[in-house]
């Protein structure tokens, strides 16, 4: 049959009332970012369509599927840049942007939907690019760095037409992006009877992040008499492996999956107090006998640690569950698609807990680079700016189109982030706590002889070594293959259709396909049996020629792995067909005791699943606490601390992020009770998330965070403990149930392991031990159990010494239970008279302070060092929040702030820009320091509440003996006025703060 | 009898407002059933089981090639009759968001030029891209003509609820065409400065962002059918069925019976229309 290409091209129509605005926001974004106005920038659509229908029969329904007939024009066979109707003059430079071929083209695929209603053709492919027309650009913009801007050669490709070859007929145009065709390669045969040098060049040419004693286990295992035996009776090489059982294992045993470091032997020297001794496990002892500890306490904690996301009972009928997971490498190399399939493969995480959670929150907190830095860049690195942009849209378009709302996140911003962005996904899940058969869903019961689904996407050659990938530290050559784009609505769909199936009780086991892709998937599950076989034979294909090893550990998008008791299969596969989803039984549970993988009647690998995932060996680590020197932070002599307001407002770290915010969906699903912006004209800071699930029901969850990164430059105990106090400072802000509530520790930290290119891993792992005491000493403390949590350890950029590490991050997200969420408090100040106290102590804890950093950037500081928040005692810090979060719950105060970044006098400015309204703050006695401390310092602890005074003294009475000051009184003058004693500190404008706060992050380049 | 009135609410292909668009309908004395596009493609489900058809917001097809474009085409495709028939028995629908798009494109909205037309399923209007460029989510006011034939709107003057789109700005080809819709009262419901008194905000002058969120002609949020049984809007009335979803409901004073949203009532209107016509 004859294929043809036909090329449409769509451009909206320029009638009275009708805009280019795909266009127009280009040149918005262009002024926003770099300050160059480019002029008037035109859009075209195109559609590469391979289909055995040619032009004439597709030219009648142009309009049916490509063009909009209102708004719209399109060409078949044409190219519009020379259609004198909609380009009168040509245009100085056309900048044409196109996938490379194999990348995800989520346009050119739903276009093939549509496509296939009027024109079936199982073999139809269409591929999309859009073109990018200057009319007028001025002579001093360099074409090539424009269409940098407009692309990423990773994954795209982009085709420059100036105006000379345009008027010459010469521009060239895109075509169908053609992929080689790929031969399947037999599995090879890896001899590892080789020096160990050998075995070291094998792992690092082979991108298999293993060590030197890894190396050795595996060689090892295949020098033993047993296994020689068992592989011989089905037919695999028997004294060495082949390359998929190689790349299984480095994907098992990979620190993305195994978490080795945490997991690792370490010996701790502290100079400080001559501490000497040997830490078995950091996860073990501080993360998880803690939580195990308090599970003893409560009947509520359901699941911890093994599933994909921990499950707490919510209520008799429904638990939740909460999952946040990091993707940081791919984010780096391509924003966009990086962060998206960050939110997607974290929804997939609650997809897969139990036997299926249905997500129903977003959470995001990025870290990056300052978007205005004007520093030195590598060549290989993304403007913080275009890193912000991309990640943002991935992330809002994998939130918005799979119909989750966002309701809680972060943006914070450090320099050193330039080398690596951080970006964290979390999601909520919520289930049934018991499936119409009687079997309760947070667990998962698959038998031998079950089948094995793969569900969803096919597997393609994206997404090969992720896991591996991300455990290495990022340099010039990392894999584009590493990258991959999400498809938030193949995902929707294959969401939709799993939740029913789990409703009509067809699910015995279900997870995600993630990091190391089947390998990790069916090998996980394949623990419940103690067996399974695959056939990869059976694996649906993006494209012919993949070899066994690369079909096992692509991590291709939007896919499940589904177990399925013989009798529900035809059941299973109806429903699948109803949705449109692609449902393919690859594997069979067994009890063999072996991970055996069969590519058709050839066995390819064949472990034993004890080996698979017990064998790898513990890593053996040296830690070294030297406190580090920071030059002390003196405030200058003298200083307007009004116009200091002003600048604190207006740091990135502190400024709103509205704009962003905004263009999350946080309201889908009709649950948000406290919205990301709250107040008057509803600009003013949430501080946690707050919803609703249940229609009709006002029982809710709070979704909080904290995040401190800067305290690590003193010492990265103080910065997890105030990043934990911070996500229950802002869960109290609305009232939570402090009783139930549970946590999430995501750790980012960089290489700890002492090497010649990480010559100061001793160090950096010392920062990890002590972060980690410090998280067991405040969540006992605060009774507040981690039941889930991640780490990426290897958040480096470049080559030791031009490297740059991260600033150790541990993100703490919370969830927990509000017994009415008719009953909560947002930041805003309500009205004239409310009376305002300060819960909790101000001290003289200045150091790492956002105050610090922001007077040493303009030199008027010598440094940051100095007293960093501490929070000594926690216990009593509890007392005082289970306090102020009941009268939150007996309606008493509907007004409350969480105070950190900028201190109370930055809180108090967000309490009066959210109410529009002013105030007048006495800080004498609030604790101690000086005034400047007690204005700036950004003390643990610490709430400011505004409550009406037919409420007062009940307040006073139920806050008991905790720590509160009276500090003054809402006032409807428009003027925040600060004063210690006598002395006037701060008068500024409500209006003036408001501007200064809204319009640094802005970034719109205007409506 | 009071025999049920029977909501079928589209799911499928990335609509996600399905649930909570179901719950509110039965909050107002429906029954309502989430049900998937191709149990009525495949004919094994009917549309003629239902009273009301509700298509929901969301992301039908990733919104590409133009928001409800796909999802307008697999209706006007292959639900042609059942839809023709729907309307023509007199059976009210609703499209909220990427609904509202896809009725737009499947031209059963604005519809015929009059009401004694047979629906003929030619798109005459369309939603395209907010002028901002955005996808944002932003409480708007909105106020709708009292005197427009919607069955859904009766008794509703102004209330507030979420837009959350990036392609909800109302266009024609034509002032004609828009004076012909305003003629018929069929701009049923537009964006208004809520700083006017209720009643009198209503106004063909383009009012700034983000009072109006995308800059639609005269400040359309969402249209009727000459019948008044089809009505279509980008904002979310299924979002504002309850009080503590407004974003300022902690500065209100409210009482255990005054917790109902004002959005409730669009809803309520289509269940107790279905009733009075038995």
């Amino acid at each position: 049959m004859t294929v043809h290409d036909v090329r449409i091209e769509v451009t909206p129509l320029q009638t009275e009332g009708m805009r280019d605005v795909r266009g127009d926001v280009v040149r918005r974004q262009l002024i926003a970012d770099h300050g160059i106005d480019v002029g008037i920038v035109r859009s075209i659509c195109g559609y590469l369509i391979r289909s055995k229908y040619d032009a004439s029969s597709i030219t009648p329904r142009v309009q049916d599927i490509f063009s909009d007939p209102i708004i719209e024009f399109g060409a078949v066979d044409a190219t519009l840049i020379h259609d004198a109707t909609f380009f009168p003059h040509t245009p100085s430079l056309c900048v044409t942007v196109g996938f490379k071929p194999g990348v995800t083209d989520n346009p050119g695929a739903a276009a093939n939907d549509g496509f296939q209603v009027l024109f079936p053709d199982v073999n139809a492919a269409i591929s999309t690019y859009t073109t990018y027309v200057f009319t007028n650009l001025p002579e001093t913009v360099d074409n090539a760095w424009l269409a940098s801007t407009l692309h990423n050669q990773l994954i795209e490709r982009a085709i420059l037409a100036t105006r000379d070859d345009i008027s010459s007929g010469n521009a060239s145009v895109i075509t169908f992006p053609e992929r080689p065709t790929i031969v399947r390669q037999s599995p090879s045969i890896i001899d590892l009877e080789v020096a160990d040098e050998e075995l070291i060049r094998l792992s690092v040419d082979g991108l298999l992040a293993l060590n030197l004693t890894e190396m050795q286990a595996i060689q090892a295992h295949y020098r033993m008499i047993e296994h020689q035996t068992a592989r011989e009776s089905v037919g695999i090489s028997t004294n060495a492996p082949t390359d998929v059982e190689l790349e299984c294992l480095a994907q098992t045993w990979s620190e993305h999956c195994k978490h080795k470091i945490f997991a690792s032997k370490i010996h701790h020297i502290d100079t400080e107090t001559n501490e000497d001794s040997i830490i078995d496990s950091l996860f073990k002892t501080h993360i998880m006998n803690p939580t195990h500890d308090m599970a003893k306490e409560v009947d509520w904690l359901l699941s911890v640690f093994h599933d994909n996301s921990g499950v707490i009972a919510w209520n008799d009928d429904w638990s939740i569950c909460m999952k946040a997971e990091t993707h940081n490498s791919p984010s780096a190399l391509d924003p966009y698609g990086g962060a998206m399939t960050g939110i997607v493969g974290v929804n997939r995480d609650i997809l897969g807990t139990g036997l299926g959670a249905r997500p129903i929150a977003n959470t995001d907190v990025f870290c990056f680079g300052p978007p205005t830095w004007t520093g030195e860049l590598p060549s290989t690195l993304f403007h913080p700016s275009r890193v912000l942009r991309g990640v943002h849209a991935g992330v809002r378009v994998g939130g918005n189109e799979s119909g989750i709302p966002t309701v809680n996140g972060a943006i914070v911003f450090d320099e050193r982030y330039i080398g690596k962005p951080l970006v964290y996904c979390g999601t909520v899940g919520l289930m049934p706590r018991r499936l119409a058969d009687g079997r309760e869903s947070h667990e998962k019961n698959p038998t031998p002889g079950d089948a094995v689904y793969m569900v969803g996407g096919r597997v393609g050659s994206d997404g090969i070594h992720g896991a591996t990938f991300s455990s290495l530290e990022l340099t010039d050559e990392s894999p584009s293959s590493a990258v991959q784009i999400g498809d938030p609505i193949t995902q929707k769909k294959m969401m939709d259709m799993i939740l029913e199936a789990r409703d009509a009780c067809l699910i015995t086991c279900i997870t995600d396909n993630g990091a190391g892709g089947l390998s990790s998937s069916i090998g996980e599950m394949a623990e419940y049996t103690n067996g399974c076989e695959i056939d990869l034979g059976k694996v649906p294909l993006k494209q012919e020629g993949l070899s066994s090893w690369e079909i096992l550990v692509s991590e291709s998008q939007e896919r499940m792995t589904v177990a399925v008791a013989p009798k529900d299969t035809e059941a299973f596969e109806a429903l699948a067909a109803l949705h449109e989803v692609e449902a393919t039984a690859v594997a069979e549970f067994t009890n063999s005791g072996y991970f055996h993988v069969k590519h058709g009647e050839e066995t390819v690998a064949y472990l034993p699943i004890e080996f698979l995932h017990d064998g790898v060996p513990q890593l053996e680590l040296e830690s070294e606490w030297i406190p580090p020197v920071q030059p002390e932070f003196i405030p200058p002599a003298s200083f307007d601390n009004t116009k200091l307001l002003e600048e604190m407002l207006a740091r990135p770290n502190i400024a709103s992020k509205e704009t962003w915010v905004r263009q999350y969906d946080h309201e889908v699903m009709a649950q948000t009770a406290v919205k990301p912006f709250v107040g008057k004209e509803r600009d003013g800071p949430g501080d946690a998330g707050l919803i609703a699930p249940i229609h009709g029901d006002s029982q809710g969850i709070v979704v909080s965070c904290g995040i401190a990164p800067r305290y690590s430059d003193i010492d990265a105990g103080a910065m997890v403990a105030a990043a934990i106090d911070e996500a229950v400072r802002n869960a109290v802000c609305v009232g939570v149930d402090i009783d139930k509530m549970a946590g999430l520790d995501n750790f980012c930290w960089p290489d700890p392991i002492e090497s010649e290119k990480t010559p100061d891993g001793k160090f950096k792992l010392a920062q990890l031990v002590r972060a980690n005491r410090e998280l067991e000493r405040i969540c006992r403390a605060y009774r507040l159990p981690c039941v889930s949590g991640k780490d990426s350890m290897k958040n480096d950029y470049g080559v030791w010494p031009n490297k740059i590490s991260i600033p150790p991050t541990m993100l703490f997200s919370l969830f927990g239970n509000h017994i009415d969420v008719r009953n909560t408090a947002t930041s805003n100040f309500k009205q004239h008279g409310q009376r305002i106290y300060l819960v909790g102590n101000s001290k003289d804890e200045l150091g790492a302070s956002e105050i610090a950093y922001h007077l040493t950037e303009k030199n008027l500081a010598e440094g940051i060092g100095g007293n960093v928040p501490r929070l000594p005692e926690p216990e009593r810090q509890l007392d005082i929040y289970r306090r102020l979060s009941k009268t939150i719950q007996d309606g008493l105060i509907r007004t409350a702030h969480d105070c950190s970044e900028g201190g109370l006098a930055v809180a108090v400015a967000e309490m009066c820009i959210g109410g529009r309204l002013g105030a007048i703050i006495d800080i004498d006695g609030i604790g101690e320091g000086d005034s400047f401390s007690r204005l700036w310092s950004e003390s643990l602890g610490r709430i400011i509440v505004a409550v009406d005074s037919e409420h007062e003294m009940q307040f006073i009475e139920a806050m008991s003996d905790a720590d509160i000051h009276l500090i003054g009184m809402v006032t409807d003058t428009q003027n925040l006025i600060i004063e210690d004693g006598y002395e006037e500190l701060i008068q500024a404008d409500v209006a003036v703060l408001t501007n200064s706060w809204k319009e640094a992050l802005d970034m719109t380049g205007g409506v | 009898m009071t025999a049920d009135v029977r909501v079928a609410v589209l799911f499928g292909f990335g609509i996600n407002c399905d649930r909570e668009t179901a719950a509110v309908f039965d909050m107002v004395g429906g029954t309502s059933e989430r049900l998937h596009v191709n149990h009525l493609v495949q004919g094994n489900r009917s549309l003629e089981e239902f009273d009301i058809l509700a298509v929901p917001g969301g992301f039908s097809f990733g919104d590409h090639l133009g928001s409800g474009r796909l999802l307008g085409n697999r209706l006007r495709f292959a639900l042609r009759e059942q839809l023709q028939k729907f309307v023509s028995s007199g059976k009210p629908i609703i499209g909220i968001c990427n609904g509202f798009q896809a009725l737009v494109k499947t031209g059963l909205l604005p519809g015929p030029e009059n009401a004694s037309l047979e629906p003929d399923l030619i798109q005459r209007a369309s939603l395209t891209l907010n002028n901002t460029g955005r996808y944002e989510d932003r409480w708007v006011t909105l106020e709708f003509d009292s005197e427009s034939p919607c069955i859904w709107t009766k008794g509703i003057q102004r209330i507030e609820c979420p837009v959350r789109h990036g392609e909800g700005r109302f266009v024609m080809p034509t002032e004609m065409e828009l004076d012909n819709l305003s003629q018929n009262h069929q701009l049923t419901v537009r964006y208004v400065d809520p700083s006017t008194d209720s009643g009198t905000g209503l106004s063909d002058d383009l009012l700034p962002f983000p009072l109006s969120p995308n800059g639609s002609m005269r400040n359309i949020a969402g249209i009727c059918d000459p019948t008044g049984l089809v009505f279509g809007l980008m904002p979310h009335p299924e979002a504002f069925y309850t009080m503590w979803l407004h974003p300022e409901h902690t500065s209100m004073k409210l009482n255990e019976d005054e917790w109902e949203g004002s959005g409730l009532q669009i809803f309520r209107n289509a269940v107790e229309y279905v009733r009075s016509q038995r």
